[in-house]
Order: C-alpha cells, then sequence, then structure tokens
C-alpha cells in the first residue's frame, strides 16, 4: 500500500487513526502492530511470515548477544551469525538477480533463475534491526524485553516505505512511553498534508517532464533540454524522497512519535561533503555509525580513510538499486568527497558562496543520469548530451516550449527546494508577534493543499514511488 | 605447550536461545524456498516459456490470437507488456481460453487481473442462457501470478496447460 492512493487516504488511515486513539494506552502498541501487519499484509501478503520470522529471530538474537555480555567473544560470535544471517537476507531479495544477470553477461552464459519481487521496506527494517543488534552488542542499549514492542518497531508502516531509518536507540523510550494527543496529532497532519503535496503535486509534475524528455530518445533534444531533463529529475527524487520523508515524520507523530528529518534543503548545499550531511540524512549516519566508524572512519591513516570513503560510499549508491549505475554514482561521490577532503577542498573554500553553490549543482545534474536512464551506457550518452554531443543544437524551441509551460512547477520547486518556502507557509500560520498560530488561517491553507492535491490525484496523476522497494 | 584457553560451557537459557535462533533463521531459509519453488517468476524469455506451453495446447480446439483480439477480448494494450499470449477457442459453443501475459512492471498486474474478472463475466453472460456447463467451466478458472508472469486459463484441459507454464519457468 502506498500512502499516496486511495485506499490508504480514506480507508486505511482514518480507521488506523481512530481505533489507536480510542483503544487504552495499553493497547496501543498491539493495536499499531496490527496495523502495521495489514498496511505490510496489503500488497505482500506472501512476506508477512518472512517479516514475523525475521522479528522472531532477531528478538532472540538481541537476548543472545546480551546473555554473553561478560564473554567478548562468544558475544561477538553471536553478533557475527546475526549480521550475516540479516545482511544474506537482505542481500537475496536486493541483490542475487542483479549478481546472476552480471554473471550472464560476464560470461555469456544463461543462467536461468526464479524470480521474486523484493520485500516491502526490508532495506529499510534490516537496517533498523542492524542498528538494534549493534548496539545491543556495544551495551549502548538493552536488549527489548517485550516482544510487541521489538515487533512496533521493525515493522512500524510510518517509515516501512518512507527511506526513514530510525536506529533504535532514537526511538527505544518512545516505544515505552510516548505523548499521543490532539496537538501533536494535528502537527502531524500538517507534516503529511506538506509531504503528499511535495509527492503528488512537484515531484509527479517534476516526473512528467522526465518522462517526455527521455521518450523523446537520444539526439533528438537540444543540449538545454538535456539539462532540463536533469534539472526536472533532480527537483522530483527530492521531492519525492523528502515528501514521502515527511509524510513518514507526520505519520509518527500522530502516532505519538518523534522522527528526525530526512533532509536539510540539500540543494542549498555549498559542497559535496555539505551536500550528504543534508541529503538522506537518516541513511548517511546509519552507514557511518555502523559502517565507516567499525572500518577505522579516518582515524587510520590517509589510504584507509580514502579506501573506507569510497566503500562506504559505493555501498550506499547500492543500497538504493541493484544496479551497476547506482555502484558507479555512489562510487563517484566517494570519489568526489576524497577530492574534496585531500585535492581541492581548500580552494574550494576560498571561492564565493555562489560559485560553491553552482559547482555542487553541476554536479548533481552530472550525477542524477545514472539514476533516471536505464543504463550505464545510456547514463554517460545522456551526460555527453548534456555536453553538447549528439544533439540538435544548444537551445531550440522544444526547450523553450518544456520551460515556458513548466515555469511555475520550476518555480515552485526552486522555492520549494530553500528555506523561502517552509519560511513563508510558516508566517502565514504563525503570529509571531504574539507567539499564536492562526489556527483559521493553518486549515484553510492545509485543506486546500489537500483537495488540490488529491483534485490532481484522482485526475489520474501516478503515485507509485520511485523507490518503493528500498 | 600453551595451554588452550577452554570455553565456558552454556547455561541452559543461552542454549534454549540457540536453538530458537537456528530455527528461526532455518525456517526463513525453508520458506524462501517455498516461495521461490511456488511463487517465483522466471528470469526466461517470454518466447522460451510460452513455446513450453504452446507445445501442449490443442490448437484443433484453439486458435491463436492477436494483439488486436487481446485489446477487443480484454480491454488491454499488447504493447504495455513485455510479451502477450492469447488463444480463444474455435468453436463458438466453447468458453475455452489460455492467456499468458509478462508484464514490464508488477504494478501492471492489478489492471490484468481486473481485465480477467470482466472478461469472465462477459463470459458468463454469453454461454449463461444455452450453454450452463460452459459457465461452470469458467467459474473453475484459474489465474495464476508468477513474479512479472500472469496466466489464465479457462478449459477441461486446465491443468495440464498450468502445469506446462509451471515446468517452464
Amino acid at each position: 500500500m502506498e500512502f499516496g492512493s486511495i485506499s490508504f487516504l480514506f480507508y486505511f488511515l482514518p480507521i488506523a487513526i481512530i481505533l489507536y486513539f480510542i483503544v487504552p494506552a495499553k493497547f496501543r502498541n498491539l493495536m499499531l502492530f496490527i496495523c502495521n501487519i495489514i498496511f505490510y499484509a496489503w500488497g505482500e501478503t506472501a512476506y508477512v511470515i518472512l517479516l514475523l520470522i525475521s522479528i522472531g529471530f532477531n528478538y532472540i538474537c538481541g537476548w543472545d548477544i546480551a546473555s554473553h555480555a561478560d564473554d567478548p567473544k562468544k558475544s561477538r560470535r553471536s553478533l557475527a551469525v546475526a549480521v550475516i544471517f540479516n545482511v544474506l537476507l537482505a542481500g537475496f531479495f536486493k541483490y542475487y538477480k542483479w549478481v546472476l544477470g552480471t554473471l550472464n553477461v560476464l560470461f555469456s552464459v544463461e543462467i536461468a533463475y526464479r524470480e521474486l519481487p523484493i520485500p516491502l521496506g526490508i532495506s529499510i527494517y534490516t537496517l533498523q534491526i542492524l542498528s538494534y543488534l549493534i548496539d545491543v552488542y556495544r551495551k549502548k542499549v538493552r536488549p527489548q524485553k517485550n516482544l510487541l514492542n521489538f515487533a512496533v518497531y521493525v515493522s512500524m508502516f510510518p517509515q516501512m516505505i518512507s527511506g526513514v531509518i530510525v536506529s533504535y536507540g532514537e526511538i527505544e523510550s518512545q516505544l515505552n512511553r510516548r505523548a499521543v494527543n490532539l496537538n501533536k496529532a494535528g502537527e502531524g497532519v500538517c507534516f503529511f498534508i506538506r509531504g503528499l503535496a511535495k509527492k503528488i503535486l512537484l515531484a509527479n509534475g517534476m516526473g512528467m517532464i522526465v518522462t517526455e524528455i527521455m521518450n523523446m530518445g537520444f539526439g533528438t533534444y537540444a543540449m538545454m533540454t538535456a539539462w532540463v531533463g536533469s534539472a526536472a529529475f533532480m527537483f522530483q527524487i527530492y521531492f519525492e524522497l523528502s515528501g514521502y520523508s515527511d509524510m513518514a515524520v507526520g505519520l509518527a507523530k500522530i502516532f505519538g512519535f518523534q522522527f528526525r528529518r530526512n533532509f536539510a534543503y540539500p540543494y542549498m548545499a555549498v559542497s559535496v561533503r555539505d551536500f550528504w550531511g543534508r541529503w538522506h540524512v537518516s541513511l548517511t549516519n546509519w552507514f557511518h555509525e555502523y559502517v565507516y566508524r567499525p572500518l577505522g572512519s579516518d582515524k587510520k591513516g590517509v589510504a584507509r580513510t580514502i579506501g573506507n570513503t569510497i566503500l562506504v560510499w559505493s555501498m550506499i549508491g547500492l543500497w538504493y538499486n541493484d544496479s551497476w549505475r547506482f555502484l558507479i554514482w555512489g562510487f563517484l561521490s566517494g570519489v568526489l568527497l576524497v577530492m574534496e577532503q585531500y585535492v581541492y577542498g581548500k580552494y574550494l573554500e576560498k571561492l564565493p558562496k555562489a560559485a560553491r553553490h553552482i559547482y555542487i549543482l553541476v554536479l548533481l545534474l552530472l550525477g542524477w543520469a545514472f539514476f533516471f536512464n536505464t543504463s550505464v551506457s545510456d547514463s554517460f550518452r545522456y551526460i555527453g548530451s548534456m555536453f553538447g554531443i549528439g544533439v540538435q543544437g544548444f537551445l531550440n524551441l522544444q526547450t523553450i516550449s518544456l520551460l515556458g509551460s513548466n515555469w511555475l512547477l520550476f518555480l515552485l520547486c526552486i522555492v520549494g527546494s530553500t528555506p523561502i518556502g517552509y519560511y513563508v507557509l510558516d508566517r502565514m500560520v504563525y503570529n509571531y508577534r504574539n507567539g499564536r498560530g492562526r489556527g483559521g488561517i493553518a486549515c484553510l491553507i492545509y485543506l486546500l493543499m489537500f483537495f488540490l492535491t488529491i483534485t490532481f490525484f484522482v485526475s489520474g496523476f501516478d503515485s507509485s514511488f520511485l523507490y518503493f522497494s528500498f | 605447550m600453551r595451554e588452550q584457553k577452554k570455553e565456558k560451557p552454556l547455561k541452559k537459557h543461552q542454549v534454549v536461545l540457540k536453538v530458537v535462533k537456528y530455527a528461526l533463521a532455518l525456517s526463513a531459509l525453508a520458506y524462501i524456498a517455498v516461495l521461490l519453488l511456488f511463487t517465483g517468476g522466471s528470469s526466461q524469455s517470454f518466447e522460451q516459456i510460452s513455446k513450453g506451453v504452446e507445445a501442449v495446447i490443442d490448437t484443433d480446439a484453439l486458435t491463436k490470437m492477436t494483439v488486436q483480439d487481446l485489446k477487443r477480448y480484454y480491454g488491454l494494450n499488447g504493447a504495455d507488456y513485455e510479451g502477450v499470449s492469447l488463444y480463444v477457442s474455435k468453436s463458438s459453443l466453447s468458453a475455452a481460453e489460455v492467456l499468458m501475459i509478462r508484464v514490464k512492471s508488477v504494478d501492471q498486474i492489478a489492471e490484468i487481473s481486473t481485465a480477467i474478472e470482466k472478461r469472465m463475466d462477459v463470459r458468463r453472460e454469453d454461454f449463461e442462457e444455452f450453454a450452463p456447463e460452459q459457465v461452470n467451466l469458467i467459474d473453475s478458472a484459474t489465474v495464476q501470478i508468477r513474479g512479472d508472469f500472469v496466466f489464465f486459463t479457462i478449459s477441461d484441459d486446465a491443468e495440464q496447460y498450468k502445469k506446462a507454464f509451471t515446468d517452464s519457468l
């Protein structure tokens, strides 16, 4: 089930909220768990059993690791078994087709294999489980006594498909006790509507431009059209991922949880390092804490730091998708981070902020080509088009028409990518002179946003999520 | 000779945790094996699988249709899919049909399922007046979804066709 679907918005969510609010507080986790399982089973019935087995296995693993707390060797062995099992399980579903496909191409063989869809949210809940197990091993958290609380943490539907990775330590206390009230729920609804509007109004609009340009075919468009296509995708992916993150944060608030925000105006960055501090923060934090740090981070010499950085960012690329394009994208991100750190970072800092901003935007526009093209060769061909190779001139009527008919959408996306958009909305909703909210105006704005979104949605806009199978 | 340090024996609750842990790990592996065997799709091409099914199809009774017919009978555009194969009975007195589609995206499966249900409704109406045994045949029709393949059969030989399909995967 997707957040932007009729069944979710008008059936599942209202019923889940009503039931959650009317049951006594001690049954709320049970109610939430039931909702999680229904959400999961909606489109992935076969994988519910796998999710339940995974919950049971990791709950036991947490206790197994903790039971050897006085024997580091046994504790480490227990952790290794748990980590290997979880990585192999997620790795099997995400990568076995890619690995076998690559072998078929490399050795010109035809190894036939059975195909299975990727279980919903497996990349998210695997990272969450690993954070729990590693933190139990590091004695940063105690193993969860209550199986239901652990099951709620692993299966929580708001973050299951949104890309928000909540480490166990962040949420441990909230699993036992959290404030559930109408004020917080109202705030959550506002977050949710903003996220939905970002997805349906902005991301989908930009997606249509990307599709239009991709359907034109190589060699039929001008060089600037290629840049427009990449810019459209840049906004599409940002508003899609950040929209879903906002929806997840909002839903979590409704159910009394507090998730951290996942995006902090990434296109305002002035370097690659700055970008990664703003983009998909929960993912980069996870890899930093549970992969980069154990590898020695930057404390074991320059060569090791370079290797660790490139390795971790290549893994991030592969986490997004099982494809060479994403591996190359992650690898290049790692290389750029290293270059900034050891080669030209000091010169970059001396440049005016606007120049640094242009630097990162150009890199991003080039880099996103690996996301929206369907093969490595097409990605490089598209990048070639952006530099005038095999195109129909620099600029033509097609480019002007694309920009002319979508200027308002581009303007909204540009404003929405900066703090200005949020600032304007915030000033309309809150009166900072008396420190009180303007309830009536807030209701009007968010209702309008919601109805506009629904209007676009029911008139045939695609609600599917770019990375539904994270 | 250096004396090897002996590991402490596991306590009872630690043994129980280990047993349950490995039992759950094994059950996960067994479950994946079951999924692969009974629900998995195939990396084989549409043509290869189609060839396997066509080898057992009774071509005296069924005739291969075009993508235009797919549009006419099911309202589906053949070009939207990776591959399409439709067989319909030559006789207007029989409801027999075999449809196999490979989708480009699993999102398309829902629209195909809806189209199949509509087609079954239409065929029920066609036969309910004069051939109730054909209505029973339509009611016993089966839809198999294996990965990105949808396989639909209305036929007395449905079991044979289904077997040919799953064996070809």
